[in-house]
């Protein structure tokens, strides 16, 4: 029996005042010191337990790290300790990457969203991240502070498991980087709870669309699918699909098909794997015959095809 | 000479729906609940250690190291406390003694400087344990094959109306053997066999249990708990500790939230236990959220199996039904569940013929408690299915053929007995027309199928026949009435009702009245416990009593200063007036010092103090082959409830749109709280109907926290909630009223399952209706692909 | 473990404190100042009982530590009412039958004032939303829904 302590463990809490002084910090501790952003997911950790750190090492004041800020040509910068609640109440967030603001919107509730931010939703890595999943489509970048100085980490190649990173110690996120969205761009963040709000995604469906005329099909659609896999998944064989396919309504089933097919859920208390395969074929089709109506003006029973 | 005062016209605070009594207080977060009590720097703080294992045999426990930790009091095992705990039947020790039976078992105690200090000690205890084999099914503990959970089975003290079997898990067998059966079946034009598997819940108060317990210098015993049973804790507890009731006091804030888990005793022992050991200290004990999941009371588990039959105009021949409760680790409480179930297994219906046999089994699952319905939710969940599928089967419509066979004045029940006058039929008619029964709902989404369902219920308040409540009233010098009561305000408005009925047979004003509270066993007057939906009735009673006897007191006396006939006096709005002499005076010129003799003489009266009882007297009991009896019951609340559904076919997701329900309260004492106590019982519902199941994977819980154990949000309310009231009065209930606070989940599960099967022709196997369970269903069943 | 002094404005009220690390807002407000009226009920950011304002906007304080409270200005149920007088929205709730157990009512309060404060005509759907992380096990929500509705009325 998992008996969670009445209160949180005993730690040091550590406020640096600059990012070379947290990063320090965490080198000379490694093991028992933590990155400290909104802490919605570290307190519940701490006390069930599971995580013991000596030191929580609170980023938030550092320079830059509230900061919201968008830029035509650079596109969207979130500080790592941006809350879910100021990206969503960000006016430019909310007017070119809707999708992200639509995912950040059904995360916990309202206060929880005062509190948690996206960087710390994307660093634990968890394959039910509501977030993560517009993130990865709208190639986000990360951008990483340690002692060698700052890098970026393209998310793609960010998550390595279930609640892993490729994060080293002494490496500090300091913010999320979305470039500029691609025109005319479509998004739908579609989530399945067990009740109507508030839970985890059993299943979620992230997808944009926009018309790209490189491409047979005339659009590029990007998929990507929470709670289905070890780390969020981007399902490439339905970008690849839905590259040179018609976009009318057989082949979005197909899409939906190869989605189901990509996917590899587990059961678990939450929900079966069987459910999950169907969930995100219903759900997937749900996304793009949304996304086709919004790019083609029509429904998909008359859809476009070349 | 008749005052204004007097005159005016006040209307009679019953069938008001007054102002809650206690939402100031809580608006402003002033009210106090048990945690918010202020003990000063001596408090001391408890955490429990607990068995990881669902069933073993502990070999050794050393709690040395733990008692060096610095900042720890004393450590405390179950070697101390020999004495068993229960209500019906006592099968349980304060901490485990030589066997654990459930996961979360006590095993010691600790009390120390913070609970952080407290918590630390728990991992230095080391516990030696043999596991041994275990129950999961209360089926298979039911059999031979079983391994004996309670071989002292025999020598437990028990009520003499709880059958247990010695030599097996069985710690209830209730019977029901009404008519002939066997020969039933060939006169019936249809039949339906159907099993049901109905899993555990949990009631989830937002409030998690808390008890501080205190030994005071002179030995004497203070418990300060949120609880719904001080009394029942006074002396269950007292028993077990072999001690006076009058040596343990129990102090009962505001409770948040019971629905049953804070009845009788669960963790408040441990609290007492561990304080005797630090006497002068008090000593707090907070269950986290996770220990409420594991450790708090369950609503049992049930395996049910049910075969009826009818003839081809609809009328019910026959049942035959075979409940398996899984009472879990003890069921010193849940044992007369089993018995509930059994003299309601007939649901409202008159049956001439019915075979019962209600089995209450040990298991090595957590301890199933009181849950709001103590029975008749699990029961009716399969029950009521079942009518609907005899319906069809005959062709007759669901609603044709209950109010065919629905109890009527007069009816013989299950037991043998009458029924009393009812508004059952007035409730099947009123919520089949609000919901417009037989009109087909559709959805404008191709992808969403609607439907509807209702199903019946009824319940008794499940207690021994002896249960009772007292009163007492007495005045200030300005003539405000302190009246005092022994149950609890747990949410349902029972301070607020015992106003308006203590002011209303007083004759004064509602806001008169206040209830003196905390309720405290040192001064509280005794009632049985705050469950059952007994205290409208049985504490008004009391109530009303004591304010006739105070009334009485009044008039007697002022008769006696004026030299005129009681009989003609009477009290209107806190003035006694006469109808004959047209005098008055108002009470406060008379309560407390009584009234001067003619020319400075003396005195007669004073202190006006009332006190009024209330105890049935007329419940029998029940052969223990048949469950025949002359009267099982006190009464019996019924209703109807019918649900409008939308299930989504793309998920298989249910939508519950809206909810309407009849229920017969007797005689609504405060209109507005029979609402608000329908529409919390229908969400309450609505959620273990489609969300709620403690999920147990050998007798380990899998879901103990909110992110996994789902409930009701504001988001899963449906759209419209319709109460109707219905008032066919109880003849000895106060102005006829009835309770009805656990009624409203009754009949939820069945009414959405029946809806759900008119959307998409799916007869569901069991609750939660998760939207997984739809939508595999419609899968399997080929309504979607 | 290291101990930090703090300086806190709780219901209008200045406060220098000396907190631990580990000790939540929550316990702050409950153990050290006494204001009891914020309740736990899971420590987890699941229920909402914990409910209060922090620089005007509602969080859940059994997951903000109080050291991060150095420099704010937190309103509990007990700033809600002003010189004895309730307020619309606690009066809205009473009125309209809200309140049953009332132990998460404080939550309830809160995050329904930020609600109105940034929203000040809600519809039926927006106020669910703002209250999903509210769990309330006796009402069944629809009086809460309808006290606060009323209160946007007024």
């Amino acid at each position: 029996m998992e008996n969670a302590s009445p209160g949180l463990p005993s730690f040091d809490y550590i406020k640096p005042d600059t990012i070379a002084d947290a990063c320090q910090f965490l080198v000379v501790h490694p093991g028992e010191a933590r990155p400290l952003l909104g802490g919605t997911d570290i307190f519940v950790r701490m006390r069930d337990g599971h995580w013991k750190d000596r030191f929580l090492v609170d980023l938030k004041a550092l320079p830059g790290m509230q900061q919201i800020s968008y830029d035509p040509q650079t596109g969207l910068s979130i500080g790592a300790a941006v809350t879910m609640n100021d990206l969503i109440a960000f006016k430019p967030a909310q007017q070119h990457y809707p999708v992200l603001v639509k995912a950040a919107s059904s995360v916990a509730s309202y206060p929880l969203r005062n509190r948690a931010t996206i960087v710390g939703n994307i660093c634990n890595a968890s394959p039910a991240a509501d977030t993560t999943g517009a993130c990865l489509l709208l190639d986000g970048e990360l951008e990483v502070y340690s002692g060698e100085g700052t890098r970026r980490q393209a998310l793609a190649t960010f998550f390595t498991a279930p609640g892993e990173t490729c994060l080293k110690t002494g490496e500090i996120v300091t913010r999320l980087i979305l470039p500029p969205p691609p025109h005319a761009l479509s998004g739908i963040y579609i989530k399945l709870g067990r009740n109507k709000a508030s839970d985890l995604a059993i299943v979620g469906v992230t997808a944009i669309g926009y018309p790209d005329t490189l491409n047979p099909s005339g659009f590029r659609c990007r998929l990507s699918l929470a709670s289905v896999s070890p780390t969020p998944l981007i399902v490439h064989a339905v970008e690849q699909y839905l590259d040179s396919a018609p976009w009318v309504e057989a082949n979005l089933h197909q899409a939906a098909q190869i989605a189901m097919q990509a996917c590899t859920p587990i059961d678990d208390t939450r929900a079966s794997a069987e459910y999950r395969r169907l969930m995100v074929r219903n759900l997937t089709y749900q996304a793009l015959e949304q996304i086709c109506t919004e790019l083609t003006g029509c429904s998909n029973q008359g859809g476009y095809d070349g | 000479m008749i005052s204004d005062q007097s005159k005016s016209k006040i209307p009679s605070p019953i069938g008001e729906s007054v102002k809650r009594i206690d939402a100031g207080e809580k608006i402003t977060g002033a009210a106090l609940f048990a945690d918010d009590i202020q003990f000063g720097e001596c408090l001391l703080y408890a955490r429990i250690k607990r068995s990881p294992h669902p069933h073993a045999r502990i070999i050794s426990i050393d709690t040395s190291q733990a008692e060096t930790l610095p900042g720890v009091r004393v450590v405390v095992t179950g070697a101390d406390y020999p004495g068993y705990l229960g209500l019906y039947l006592q099968d349980r020790h304060i901490f485990c003694r030589d066997t654990v039976r459930y996961v979360g078992d006590p095993v010691a105690g600790v009390a120390a400087d913070s609970a952080e200090i407290a918590q630390q000690a728990l991992d230095l205890i080391k516990v030696e344990y043999e596991p041994l084999e275990a129950v999961f099914d209360a089926e298979y503990g039911a059999s031979p094959q079983a391994p004996i959970l309670h071989p002292k089975l025999a020598d437990y003290k028990v009520a003499n109306f709880i059958l247990p079997q010695p030599g097996t898990n069985i710690s209830n067998h209730f019977k029901i053997r009404k008519g002939d059966v066997d020969s039933a079946w060939d006169k019936c034009a249809a039949i339906v066999e159907r099993k049901y598997r109905i899993p555990h819940i949990q009631h989830v108060p937002i409030e998690p249990h808390t008890a501080i317990a205190k030994m005071e210098a002179d030995g004497r015993l203070t418990l300060w708990g949120s609880s719904q049973s001080p009394f029942a804790q006074r002396n269950l507890i007292a028993q077990a500790l072999g001690i006076s009731q009058s040596d343990i006091r129990v102090i009962a804030p505001y409770v948040g939230g019971g629905f049953g888990s804070k009845a009788g005793v669960s963790m408040e022992a441990l609290a007492v236990a561990i304080a005797m050991k630090v006497r002068g200290f008090p000593v707090k004990l907070l269950l986290t959220r996770e220990e409420e999941f594991y450790t708090a009371f369950v609503r049992q588990g049930l395996i049910a199996s049910f075969k009826m039959g009818c003839d081809a105009q609809g009328k019910l021949l026959a049942m035959e039904n075979t409940f398996f409760w899984d009472g879990g680790a003890y069921t010193e409480y849940g044992v007369n569940i089993t018995r509930a179930s059994g003299y309601s297994s007939s649901g409202p219906y008159e049956v001439p013929n019915v075979k019962t046999d209600s089995y209450c089994v040990y298991t090595n699952h957590p301890v199933g408690g009181p849950m709001r319905g103590f029975g008749m939710p699990e029961m009716h969940a399969g029950l009521e299915q079942c009518i609907d599928e005899l319906a069809y089967k005959v062709s007759l419509d669901p609603v044709e053929l209950r109010k065919l066979n629905c109890l009527r004045d007069g009816s013989i029940l299950v037991t043998g007995s009458r029924m009393h006058p009812n508004g059952l039929s007035e409730c099947v008619e009123k919520t089949a027309q609000a919901i417009e029964w037989g009109v087909k709902s559709v959805s404008d989404d191709p992808n969403k199928r609607r439907g509807k369902g209702l199903a019946l219920m009824w319940k008794a308040p499940a207690m021994p026949p002896n249960a009772g409540s007292s009163a007492w009233v007495e005045f200030t010098e300005d003539a405000k009435v302190n009246l005092g009561v022994g149950g609890q305000e747990i949410g349902q408005g029972t301070f607020t009702a015992a106003a308006q009925m203590a002011a209303a047979a007083l004759g004064v004003p509602y806001d008169w009245v206040r209830v003196a509270t905390p309720v405290d066993t040192k001064y509280s007057p005794y009632e049985w416990q705050t469950v059952a939906s007994r205290l409208t009735w049985s504490m008004g009673n009391a109530i009303v009593n004591a304010a006739l006897d105070a009334r009485q007191q009044i008039l007697d006396l002022v008769a006696q200063a004026w030299q005129e006939d009681p009989d003609q006096l009477d009290i209107r709005n806190g003035v006694v007036v006469s109808y004959t002499s047209e005098r008055e005076i108002p009470l406060k010129d008379l309560v407390i010092y009584g009234l001067p003799k003619p020319d400075d003489q003396g005195w007669i009266g004073g202190p006006v103090i009332g006190r009024g009882k209330f105890m049935p007297t007329y419940v029998t009991g029940l052969d223990p082959e048949t469950g025949q009896g002359e009267r099982a019951v006190v009464h019996y609340t019924t209703g109807a409830q019918a649900v409008e559904v939308e299930v989504d076919l793309q998920t298989g997701r249910v939508d519950v749109l809206r909810v309407v329900s009849a229920f017969d309260v007797g005689r609504a004492i405060n209109p507005d709280m029979v609402r608000t106590q329908v529409e919390g019982g229908v969400v309450q519902g609505i959620s273990s109907a489609l969300f709620e199941s403690l999920q147990l994977k050998e007798g380990i819980l899998q879901n103990p926290s909110f992110v996994d154990y789902r409930i009701a949000t504001a988001c899963d309310t449906p759209q419209q909630i319709e109460t109707i009231i219905v008032e066919v009065p109880q003849d000895d209930g106060p102005w006829g009223a009835r309770g009805v606070g656990e009624h409203p989940m009754v009949p939820t599960i069945p009414a959405i399952a029946n809806a759900i099967y008119d959307a998409v022709g799916i007869r569901m196997q069991g609750p939660p209706f998760t939207a997984e369970k739809v939508y595999l269903a419609m899968l399997e069943a080929g309504v979607v692909d | 473990m290291a101990e930090h002094q703090i300086a806190i404005k709780v219901n209008g009220r200045r406060e220098q404190l000396r907190v631990s690390s580990n000790q939540t807002l929550l316990g702050l407000l409950r153990e050290q100042l006494s204001l009891t009226g914020t309740k736990n009920g899971c420590h987890a950011g699941e229920c909402g009982a914990c409910t209060v304002l922090m620089n005007g906007e509602p969080v859940n304080s059994c997951l903000v530590l109080a050291v991060e409270c150095d420099g704010a200005e937190i309103i509990t149920v007990e700033g809600l009412a002003h010189d004895q007088q309730l307020s619309v929205l606690q009066q809205a709730l009473i009125d309209s039958g809200a309140v049953q157990c009332g132990f998460c009512t404080p939550g309830m309060l809160i995050s329904a004032r930020a609600l109105l404060d940034r929203n000040p005509h809600p519809s039926d759907t927006e106020i669910q939303e703002a209250l999903v992380g509210n769990l309330c096990r006796c009402t069944g929500y629809v009086r809460i829904i309808e006290g606060i509705k009323q209160a946007a009325r007024s």
